[in-house]
């Protein structure tokens, strides 16, 4: 019994210690490493892959913008993969907007994208951070 | 006597951890990002170059560096015919780095990435080494290699309890725990790692100032304080030595599952 006290008490204690440590990032990982991980370890899961980088996105967003460098150009990489062409694009020109460094990158992953894709189809929701394009 | 063994070990071990490294390559080059190519695997788990790549993004930002995807970059690399890693690592940095606009790319190999039976419980060891190259010149800038070994206790079970420890530990050892202390370790600065890069506050706060007095004026005071205290740093820093120089055993290979 006491055992089983103590055990909860070192718990708490390493609960503690874990959540000290995650106040200490400079951003909002939220799993990304982890996500990657069993991506490499179940390739054949991709849906849940693709559905937790979304959420690493999506909750740094929510709480303050600090979404890690890479997530945005992971994230579009897997929707590339998935064949969504236009909707990789979005991601890889907000990885390029918000962390210059990854420009060249980008670029050349946006040029390839298009490259790919049938360019018959109408041009959908590239949004509008590539300034300039607003006018036809 | 035995005093003085042990602060000529200290000595020793604040020699060894500070003369061999020079950052003033580094800190010239100043890069701002860093590109993370495949890691090369020199151990028996061929599934270990993944998994630890998956793991070096996370305190490599956190120095404040941008760091390139890991997943895209590999893939990409792959799509231009150079999926093996070795390759990869034997390819000029500055073409690497050309590729991806990167300021500088992080070389990584693992040397060991093992468990075993030693007596009642079960070893597992990893031992990374990683290099940063520059984008530009090609030169090195930073080198480090670690080791972190864990070994499972008997729970206070008894021998029973010492052989079912070492059991569960054998059956699925914890790597990637393991994997991000060397990590942690290897990338720490103050400490044998990366100075803060361009995203974090500390940047270009945290360089030693070039002031050849501060050294000997904090030998000083150590030996004019009791010597006790000095003690206790010994006792941290030595385990990592010895670990370091584990031989490598033919034993590894055995267990393949």
């Amino acid at each position: 019994m006491r055992s089983l006290t103590r055990m909860g008490a070192t718990a708490f204690l390493a609960g503690m210690a874990l959540a000290c440590a995650q106040q200490k990032t400079m951003y909002r990982w939220g799993g990304y490493d982890d996500a990657l991980y069993r991506h490499y370890k179940n390739p054949q899961e991709r849906d849940e892959f693709v559905a937790k980088l979304q959420g690493v996105i999506e909750e740094a967003e929510k709480t303050g913008g600090m979404v890690p460098p890479g997530c945005y150009a992971e994230y579009g990489w897997a929707l590339y993969e998935e064949g969504r062409g236009s909707d990789a694009i979005a991601y890889f020109e907000k990885e390029s907007k918000r962390w210059p460094e990854s420009r060249p990158f980008m670029e050349k992953l946006i040029k390839n994208v298009a490259r790919a894709r049938p360019p018959a189809t109408t041009p959908t929701a590239v949004p509008a951070s590539s300034t300039g394009e607003e006018k036809k | 006597m035995k005093r003085i063994l042990v602060l000529t070990a200290t000595a020793l071990a604040c020699a060894q951890q500070r003369a061999p490294k020079d950052y003033s390559k580094l800190v010239s080059a100043n890069p701002r990002s860093i590109l993370v190519v495949p890691v090369v695997n020199k151990s028996v788990e061929v599934n270990a170059p993944d998994y630890f790549l998956s793991t070096l993004s996370v305190p490599l930002a956190e120095r404040g560096y941008y760091v390139f995807p890991v997943n895209a970059v590999k893939r990409m690399l792959e799509d231009d015919g150079l999926s093996d890693a070795a390759l990869v690592h034997g390819t000029d940095p500055t073409r690497l780095c050309a590729l991806f606009g990167a300021d500088a790319v992080l070389f990584v190999t693992i040397e060991q990435w093992t468990s075993k039976f030693v007596l009642l419980s079960t070893q597992v060891s990893v031992e990374f080494e990683y290099v940063l190259k520059d984008g530009r010149s090609g030169e090195e800038l930073w080198r480090e290699r670690q080791v972190a070994v864990y070994a499972s206790d008997s729970g206070g079970g008894g021998l029973a309890g010492a052989i079912a420890a070492a059991i569960v530990t054998k059956a699925s050892p914890n790597y990637m725990g393991l994997a991000r202390q060397a990590n942690e370790r290897a990338l720490g600065y103050p400490g044998p790692g990366l100075p803060a890069g361009p995203y974090r506050p500390d940047y270009r706060k945290d360089l030693p100032a070039p002031d050849a007095a501060t050294p000997a004026r904090s030998a000083q005071t150590a030996s004019a304080t009791s010597p006790a205290p000095a003690a206790a740093p010994a006792a941290n820093a030595a385990p990592v030595t010895p670990a370091q120089q584990q031989a490598p055993d033919p034993a590894s290979k055995a267990p393949s599952k």
